[in-house]
């Protein structure tokens, strides 16, 4: 099948299996930063936002959501541009393997664009769909509560 | 790799007209379709075009469009009724990420035993909305009860009164990431610290959901110092089967004594 789709802002057809999931179809087209973990809707690693909602792309047919609006990591920032969130991720330690960064990082971009200052059991919900094997989650929630402070500074001042 | 159809309808004719050919499926959220045999089914029938979106509140009536996700429910729930059931069951059903990807019309019409939307439509005496070969409202448990309903027909929506009685849910999982073994949901019409009635329902058990008549019984009409929170545990008689998500005897133990901390905590504004 051929479908076209808005990824990171961008227009693009893709060439999928009718019974492909999105997270095959993304990553056989170059999004590799969307990663491939578990493929039953447990562990978060494969996270994206559509039409700004994160959910787990490989529990999403391709073909269901062609026009949809599709984010990955690479969307809301990278090497050059990185977004606050993922700056205070490399800050407060949170990354180890990096294999779950960028499904916490949607997650959290989520969260912080509907509730800026989230108290701290809002935060554990909104990661509720993430899994982290290496850090555990304590330098995670601390990144997180550090990028909402940073992102409501950068409000006050804009 | 299958080979598969996919029919994009825009009008609800159009989508009951089209379930009619063979081994077509609806597809709503996606998420108990992924892992099935796609090799016996020759398509999908998307219905995420059809005006199900919907919400919509009239009085104390409140209907949902069969296409509203759990995090859909939740959110405009609470802004009408912070202590109703439905939210209380669903505001940590599975988690964040696939309540924004589950709907109504595919948990309802595919009740697994691990639902946990069911015991609250039932308490709250929900409807069911259908089109196609069954037209019009049904009954929650008429519709779990009779196969023949789900047959060539789109669940459109859910239709249920705004209630205040006072109202529990009980999740029984291991770790946050679990589908619970069982869920229990109470509903119970306190008045001058007597109890006039209740609703108590069960799901996951053998029969997929149990009415709890005997502690409903029990409470009717009782004054709440009077109730005995050991003998609820010992009213309770259901069965569970599988092994998948709990041993079924540790959950047929569990069950009750659950229930009677859930009871004592509403009673007790705990
Ligand atoms: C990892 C994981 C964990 C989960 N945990 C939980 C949990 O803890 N609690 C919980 O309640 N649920 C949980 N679920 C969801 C549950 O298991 C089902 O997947 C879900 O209820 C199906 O809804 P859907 O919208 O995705 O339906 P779909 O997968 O699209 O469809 C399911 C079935 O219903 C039919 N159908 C869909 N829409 C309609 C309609 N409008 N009318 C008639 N038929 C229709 C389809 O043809 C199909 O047969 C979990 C799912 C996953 C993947």
């Amino acid at each position: 099948m051929k479908g076209t789709f808005i990824i990171n802002g961008q227009s693009k057809t893709m060439d999928f299996n009718s019974d492909e999931r999105l997270v095959i179809s993304l990553r056989n087209n170059g999004y590799t930063e969307v990663k491939n973990g578990c493929l039953e809707g447990e562990c978060g690693a494969c996270m994206i936002l559509l039409d700004d909602m994160p959910v787990h792309s490989c529990q999403i047919f391709t073909a269901s959501v062609q026009n949809k609006n599709i984010t990955t990591i690479k969307g809301i920032g990278d090497l050059h541009l990185p977004h606050i969130i993922q700056e205070s991720f490399v800050e407060a330690g949170a990354v180890q393997c990096g294999f779950c960064s960028p499904g916490f990082i949607i997650a959290t971009y989520a969260l912080l664009k509907k509730n800026p200052n989230p108290t701290e059991n809002e935060i554990k919900q909104a990661i509720d769909g993430n899994l982290c094997r290496c850090t555990g989650y304590v330098k995670i929630i601390d990144a997180i509560k550090n990028a909402s402070k940073l992102i409501q500074k950068e409000r006050v001042h804009s | 790799m299958n080979n598969l159809n996919w029919y994009f309808p825009k009008t609800i004719k159009e989508a009951t007209d089209l379930i009619t050919k063979e081994k077509v499926l609806f597809h709503a959220g996606g998420t108990a379709l992924l892992p099935r045999n796609l090799d016996k089914i020759n398509g999908f029938i998307n219905l995420s075009d059809l005006p199900l979106h919907y919400f919509k509140k009239e009085n104390d009536t409140v209907e949902f469009g069969s296409m509203n996700t759990y995090a859909n429910i939740v959110s405009k729930i609470y802004e009408i009724d912070s202590e109703n059931i439905l939210l209380k069951s669903l505001q940590t059903s599975a988690d964040t990420p696939l309540r924004n990807r589950i709907t109504i019309g595919g948990s309802i019409a595919f009740a697994p035993p691990w639902s946990d939307i069911i015991g609250a439509l039932i308490v709250l005496d929900a409807k069911i909305l259908l089109s196609g070969e069954n037209n019009g409202d049904f009954p929650i448990e008429k519709f779990l009860q009779n196969p023949k309903l789900k047959q060539n027909s789109l669940v459109t929506g859910i239709k249920f009164n705004l209630s205040n009685w006072k109202s529990f849910s009980y999740r029984n999982i291991r770790t946050k990431k679990d589908m619970p073994a069982f869920h229990i949901v109470a509903m119970l019409k306190i008045e001058n610290e007597i109890i006039q009635d209740s609703k108590i329902i069960i799901t996951g058990t053998v029969n997929r959901f149990d009415k709890i008549i005997e502690v409903e019984n029990y409470l009717k009409n009782r004054k709440i110092d009077d109730i005995e929170f050991s003998q609820i545990e010992k009213l309770v008689d259901v069965k569970f089967t599988g092994k998948r998500f709990s041993d079924p005897e540790y959950s047929q133990k569990l069950v009750g004594i659950e229930l009677g901390r859930g009871i004592k905590k509403l009673v007790r504004n705990l």
